[in-house]
């Protein structure tokens, strides 16, 4: 064969393996890309992230933070609400970074099932996952992969997945405690009835200014919540 | 169209493969220690990037093979044939397109950026061009350039 011919013949493979290679990428990438939202996919989004933003933060149930400390933040939601997500991931991320991590508040997750029938399922699940100490990793994973609000995709393999991803160390407990805290979750949404909240999130506060309890409602803005901390402090 | 001299295209692909060898190999020695590698200004970006599901592929670090890669196409550089013309490109290109899609990964999935990675893929964007400008020059040619003989 010929130079000429060679060169021809390896360009040729050359330029075949281009649009091969072109092709691969965006197959991983519309697959990755398809995989994202529906929030049932195993390959769960922010793993990593939340266990290390939640590293080192002391956990009792569902009670983020030490479980001294004076200030008390309730947070009533349900697992599937995009507006509890977004309290959890832009409202509550500076008070846990400054107020729980130096002990003067802790901050507890109280369910209020209120969109669909996967809600007290999902919160039992993260009531179980809180009886290993996940419980907060569990809510923010979830959280992060959350899905269209009774879409389905808050199954039992979708807990699974993010019981995993939370860390929950003995599978077999937890899957055996979930039905234990049903009760639980239908005893905090009854008592976020009785604090007359009617959405979620909704937010309550204990402190040594506080009368027991108090309800807040729903702080629209870290500012707003911090002030109440201060008025219950 | 004139082309750098084959040397001088080797010489320059063994130069920045062996940037990449060394970038890899650090953040494989992070990882193997349970680390990340250290991202300038305090950014945490490479250790979510680091420590996210997508930092393995098999079990295996992806800095393993990107260290294996870029030794390739190092020693792709050492020869003068098509062999290494040819193994030296669908390496670079491999690279190259795994980059792409890890660079896609780091914006739109795990949302953070590590300073490495980004450095290693613009070491394998530019092996690419230079892989593809040797080829493209003299493939099939033990002589010189193609374009420079006609």
């Amino acid at each position: 064969m010929s130079g000429t011919d060679r060169r021809t013949q390896l360009l040729q493979l050359a330029a075949g393996a281009v649009f091969l290679a072109v092709a691969v990428v965006l197959v991983l990438i519309v697959v990755n890309g398809s995989s994202s939202g529906d929030g049932g996919d195993a390959k769960l989004e922010g793993v990593s992230e939340v266990n290390r933003k939640l590293a080192g933060i002391p956990q009792q149930g569902m009670v983020l933070g030490d479980p001294k400390a004076p200030v008390e933040v309730v947070e009533y939601a349900d697992l599937q609400c995009p507006y509890c997500k977004a309290f959890t991931e832009e409202t509550l991320p500076p008070i846990i970074e400054k107020q729980v991590k130096n002990g003067e508040v802790k901050v507890a997750f109280h369910n209020f099932t209120i969109i669909g029938e996967q809600s007290l399922p999902a919160g039992a699940a993260a009531l179980a996952a809180g009886a290993q100490g996940r419980g907060w990793n569990f809510v923010e994973l979830f959280y992060k992969n959350q899905g269209a609000e009774n879409s389905g995709y808050a199954n039992d393999a979708f807990l699974e997945a993010i019981a995993k991803g939370a860390g929950v160390k003995d599978l077999d407990k937890w899957n055996a405690d979930r039905a234990k805290f049903t009760a639980e979750v239908k005893e905090t949404s009854a008592e976020a009835q009785e604090l007359g909240f009617k959405g979620t999130p909704s937010v309550a506060i204990r402190g040594p200014k506080t009368n027991g309890l108090e309800p807040i409602g729903t702080p629209s803005s870290t500012g707003d919540l911090e002030k109440a901390i201060e008025e219950a402090s | 169209m004139s082309y750098p001299s084959e040397g001088a295209l080797r010489r320059a692909i063994a130069f920045v493969a062996a940037l990449g060898v060394a970038v890899a190999t650090y953040i494989a020695i992070e990882a193997a220690g349970g680390d990340a590698p250290t991202c300038l200004a305090g950014s945490s970006g490479c250790a979510t990037v680091a420590k996210s599901s997508y930092s393995h592929v098999a079990g295996v670090n992806i800095a393993v093979f990107g260290i294996v890669g870029y030794a390739l196409l190092l020693a792709s550089a050492f020869f003068a044939n098509d062999l290494a013309r040819f193994g030296g490109f669908l390496v670079a290109l491999g690279g190259f397109g795994y980059s792409v899609f890890l660079t896609y990964i780091e914006l739109f999935k795990i949302e953070a950026i590590c300073q490495w990675c980004v450095a290693s893929a613009v070491l394998m964007t530019i092996l690419f061009l230079l892989n593809a400008t040797r080829l493209v020059a003299y493939a099939g040619n033990e002589a010189g350039p193609v374009a420079e003989r006609a």
